[in-house]
């Protein structure tokens, strides 16, 4: 009998706990508050980059209130742990907009968690702004084709880790390509996306090896030894935040950098890599040979808007933004635009308020693509390098490419992620 | 040829952290006829401690890792003497479940303690640089990591074999109440032998430290390669764990290289044909 | 309990799982189809568990076939029933095949067998992209309509899906009731108790055992089976051991010994790690502390605390955790 008593008060405690009390009266938009629901990884070997979506909506949120919000209305935000899984994120969101009251979400590293918010944003009908999660199938499929409209990406996609391909497009000497891949979505579309590249600029490129490590991955030397048994000229990698330093690393002990002329480590350019492989770049370990782009770098582009961006940045959280710090603090800027223009917080208002934006961000330029919900900006790439002007290693020899050259554009034709 | 060749030594040093943590789950199974789900936990607080002791501290490396089998050995006493004790001639299906609880704990407790942030500490001076092995360059830190497990086996060897306390432990394992009954103190040798693999483990998991990085997950990655090394090995086979786990090691190296797909499901169908036709492991004499 | 309070609870508890998306909140309901998801995963298991005293680590391997094989069966055809019955049956089947394997051995070596055929099936969900989309999984599965006799109902809510979810696990619940109450269900017990003497009873203890292992899949089947429709997406993590262990710590956590134990334990699981992780992010350390002190302490789980508490006799009367007779 008392068991059936205890299920039935954890019931009655559950109703309880799901009614909310009244809040303080509404602003101009009819809420008390509008709440921003904001999701990242803040567990395992990539939990800098929820850290970083986290510090950069707060850095945005405290700004902007302290401005006076937006139409009056004061920004709450709350963060939860994606674990990089696309049940927990699911999971997250509904919580977020169904019990949380958010009205817009922010966030996602891994393009596993996005794809499979994707529908579950359709039918919640809240607006996510991702600001990491780089697969192009998200924007390009969900949205273009599938015609999810809730689904705005603000920062660049996978097609900047294909950069790489212009970056060495003049260098006649590397004709032999291999990777050491992520073994899931991500992995397989720069892949397939920088042959893409690279076929059109240099038809005399030869694709000689790939080796695919899964996601925590703590020993990479099988793969390393796998991909420099094709004795290659070129590596481009994508494992990425602290796996891209164990990656890099082992690679050293290999021996790597003495054979090979370059190495294109995708998001090498993001702080927490730079911090990581710091030491070894000062001690020229990597040969001059070690290139990188990310989503944002922040010594690029030298704008008022970016300098301070970063000055304001390090002094609240004592560390140089991220990129997934600056998507996120400017995705919710854009936010501020939109409901500022559409003066509603409604979903199919604030998207009609987003066609046709060009915002200024600490990134540069920012222009909203209809046709994917995407934002256009470009990001630059370059050299590993050490500068003492700065803490830790920097990307340096930057070359910037128009995005109009390497970018996806519409009509989208679909891609074939081989291996 | 000398691909083969190169990818197989890879595959050898990485085999080198399976026997550690293979090897002390398979003497703790073979005389306390425990299964230690939470021996991977072990291999990891090695790994954080030893992380903590050189790479942070700046103890000198090979006190660092001395003194993390040295706590790590502690904890394997406390957990066999406060918890593992009273289940002794249960059901194992307890000590399974406690062990799994245990994993629980400690894998969240790593993560409160420590935090989620981790480095790479570089190789200590004497164990860096390389040797031209077929054609390319191999790590001198592999083969230190190699030297280490053969070692261990060696010294395993000779501790089971020549010294009264091994000649105890043998006997206590092949028949506790006739040990007992000759006065050999039975608790005292299941601590001894627990706080033995446990040493082994944390071995295996601060000799990570310079070369992988330490983070919560990698015990659980470990203690399913040492499920599968022990029983393709034969449970409570020291021999057969060593053989196992080169065995998975380079298999997993070839893996890399050939078949990515089927690696991992092979791996597994092995272990299952073998708990089928032969459970008392491939190598059992 | 007696038998007449019994029925009063559940009818009561029946009552309010009905009215449950009348009352409370979307989430609330969201996370009550997981504990009703858990519950039969559960209860399954403690089928082969409590009753036959095989200890799994295998369950989440037949819970992902469920769930895999009805998110293909809903990307292809999108009706609900195809998928669920169809994710049910493909467990089953798993279930059977591996299970006529596996029974063929016991305690350690069953539950490494368990372990090894579950993680089998994990590699395949992890690495086989084709199929099952690797590590990205299978996303944008439709919540699809349930068409029954002609009639077509759409589920676009969480709410009226729940309504299957809960009609479902009720079904199956009952269905258990009777097994655990039935011969069957006593010829589990005894082969549980002693082997040796179920055998010079007359029983076919492998046959017995192979019937409750396939229930058990059958079961973890069932409940995987109605995942997709409610998350969109499945996933290789649902796969791996440490999924297995769900059902395994729920059925603890609310007790071995009673049939509503499952129910309890998967109740205060999904509650408890909901709650606990809007303060820490370090549930597990809570919940290890907790598998470990039940362990030690208190074999017979929640349930059983709270039978213990009362007074009242019981028609299923819980039998002392230590396994007395089989020695080790």
């Amino acid at each position: 009998m008392r068991t059936v008593w205890v299920v039935l008060v954890g019931v009655g405690l559950l109703f309880g706990a799901s009614w909310s009390a009244a809040g303080p009266a509404a602003c101009a938009l009819g809420v008390p508050a509008i709440k921003l629901g904001v999701q990242g990884v803040a567990s395992g070997p990539h939990a800098d980059y929820g850290r970083q979506i986290e510090m950069g909506a707060q850095l945005a949120v405290e700004e902007i209130n302290a401005a006076g919000g937006i139409l009056g209305c004061r920004l709450e935000m709350r963060f939860m742990d994606d674990e990089n899984r696309p049940a927990v994120g699911v999971r997250n969101a509904r919580f977020l907009v169904t019990e949380w009251g958010a009205h817009f979400l922010y966030g996602t590293d891994s393009s596993g968690v996005a794809m499979a918010l994707g529908p579950v944003l359709r039918e919640l009908d809240r607006i996510q702004f991702f600001t990491h999660a780089a697969t192009h199938r998200l924007t390009e499929e969900l949205v273009a084709q599938q015609k999810i409209k809730q689904i705005v990406r603000v920062s660049a996609p996978v097609y900047q880790d294909a950069v790489a391909a212009w970056l060495f497009r003049d260098r006649r000497d590397i004709r032999r390509w291999a990777t050491i891949g992520a073994d899931y979505e991500y992995g397989y579309a720069t892949w397939a996306i920088f042959r893409e590249q690279m076929r059109r600029l240099r038809p005399d490129v030869e694709f000689v090896g790939a080796a695919w490590a899964p996601f925590l991955t703590t020993d990479f030397s099988p793969h390393i030894a796998a991909v420099m048994a094709t004795n290659p000229d070129g590596i481009i990698a994508t494992p990425w935040a602290g796996e891209a330093v164990t990656l890099l690393r082992q690679a050293l002990l290999q021996g790597v950098f003495d054979r090979i002329k370059v190495w294109f480590q995708a998001m090498g350019g993001s702080v927490d890599v730079l911090e990581g492989i710091s030491q070894e770049v000062r001690e020229g370990r990597f040969q001059g040979k070690l290139y990188a782009t990310a989503r944002y770098i922040h010594n690029w582009p030298n704008t008022e808007t970016n300098r301070s961006f970063v000055s304001r940045f390090a002094k609240r959280w004592n560390r140089m933004p991220n990129y997934s710090a600056e998507t996120t603090y400017s995705a919710v800027y854009i936010t501020k635009a939109a409901v500022e223009k559409a003066r509603s917080l409604q979903t199919d208002r604030v998207i009609a308020a987003l066609q046709g934006m060009r915002i200024e961000t600490p990134a540069g330029l920012r222009v909203f693509r209809s046709e994917d919900h995407q934002f256009v900006y470009a990001v630059p790439a370059g050299k590993v390098v050490w500068d003492p002007r700065y803490p830790i290693a920097v990307l340096g020899e930057l070359k910037v490419f128009d995005p109009k050259d390497y970018w996806r554009w519409p009509p989208f034709r679909p891609l074939e992620l081989s291996k | 040829m000398e691909v083969f060749a190169y990818q197989g030594l890879i595959g050898l040093s990485s085999a080198m952290y399976l026997w550690l943590v293979s090897a002390g789950l398979t003497i703790i199974f073979g005389v306390l006829g425990v299964l230690n789900f939470a021996h991977g936990s072990l291999f990891m607080l090695g790994a954080y401690l030893g992380y903590t002791l050189y790479g942070l501290v700046g103890v000198p490396f090979g006190l660092a890792v001395l003194g993390s089998m040295a706590v790590v050995a502690l904890v394997g006493a406390g957990v066999e003497r406060g918890l593992l004790r009273p289940l002794y001639g249960l059901d194992p299906s307890y000590q399974l479940l406690l062990t799994f609880g245990l994993v629980l704990f400690l894998d969240d407790l790593a993560k409160l303690v420590w935090g989620g942030v981790f480095r790479i500490p570089p190789i200590p001076g004497w164990l860096q640089g390389s040797v031209t092995l077929f054609g390319r360059p191999y790590p001198f830190y592999n083969l230190f990591l190699i030297a280490v497990g053969l070692s261990v086996g060696v010294g395993l060897w000779w501790l089971f074999d020549r010294t009264w306390w091994g000649r105890a432990v043998r006997a206590t394992a092949s028949d506790r109440e006739m040990a007992a009954a000759l006065g050999i103190r039975t608790p005292t040798v299941f601590s001894s032998v627990f706080m033995l693999g446990s040493a082994l483990a944390a071995l295996g998991g601060a000799l990570s430290t310079p070369v992988r990085p330490v983070a919560p997950g990698i015990g659980a990655a470990m203690i399913v390669q040492a499920f599968i090394i022990t029983v393709i090995g034969g449970l409570g086979n020291l021999r057969g764990a060593f053989a196992g786990s080169l065995l998975v090691g380079v298999l997993s190296s070839y893996g890399t290289l050939w078949f990515p797909e089927f690696e991992l499901f092979f791996i597994f169908a092995i272990m299952a044909a073998v708990l089928l036709v032969r459970p008392q492991g491939l190598f059992a004499r | 309990m007696n038998d007449l309070a019994r029925r009063w609870a559940a009818a009561g508890l029946l009552l309010a799982l009905v009215l449950l998306p009348a009352v409370a909140s979307r989430y609330v309901t969201y996370l009550v189809i997981h504990i009703l998801l858990l519950a039969l995963n559960a209860v399954g298991f403690n089928l082969l568990f409590g009753q036959t005293g095989l200890l799994s680590f295998g369950q989440a391997g037949f819970y992902a076939v469920g769930a895999y094989t009805c998110a293909r069966i809903l990307l292809a055809w999108p009706s609900l029933l195809p998928g669920v019955l169809g994710g049910t049956a493909a467990a089953a089947v798993a279930a059977l095949l591996l299970g006529s394997l596996s029974v063929r051995h016991t305690r350690i070596y069953f539950a490494m067998l368990t372990l090894a055929f579950g993680m089998m099936i994990f590699s395949l969900a992890w690495k086989w992209r084709a199929v099952t989309g690797g590590d990205d999984g299978l996303v944008g599965i439709p919540r699809a309509p349930l068409e029954l006799f002609g009639l077509v109902v759409a589920l676009p809510t969480v709410e009226r899906y729940y309504y299957v979810v809960l009609v479902a696990a009720v079904l199956a619940v009952a269905l258990m009731h009777r097994v655990v109450h039935s011969p069957l269900g006593l010829a589990l017990r005894a082969v549980r108790d002693s082997e040796v003497r179920a055998e010079h009873v007359g029983l076919n203890v492998r046959r017995l055992r192979l019937v409750a292992f396939t229930v058990a899949g059958a079961y973890a089947g069932l409940a995987g089976s109605l995942l997709p429709p409610l998350e969109n997406t499945v996933t290789p993590p649902i796969a791996h051991w440490t999924a297995s262990a769900e059902p395994v710590l729920a059925t603890l956590l609310g007790g071995i010994r009673h049939f509503a134990g499952p129910l309890v334990g998967a109740f205060v699981l999904v509650v408890a790690k909901d709650v606990i992780v809007r303060f820490t992010v370090h549930w597990s350390l809570v919940l290890g502390a907790v598998v470990v002190a039940l362990v030690l302490g208190f074999r017979g789980g929640l349930a059983g605390a709270l039978e213990a508490l009362t007074l009242r006799g019981s028609r299923v009367r819980p039998v002392s955790a230590a396994a007395g007779e089989e020695a080790r």
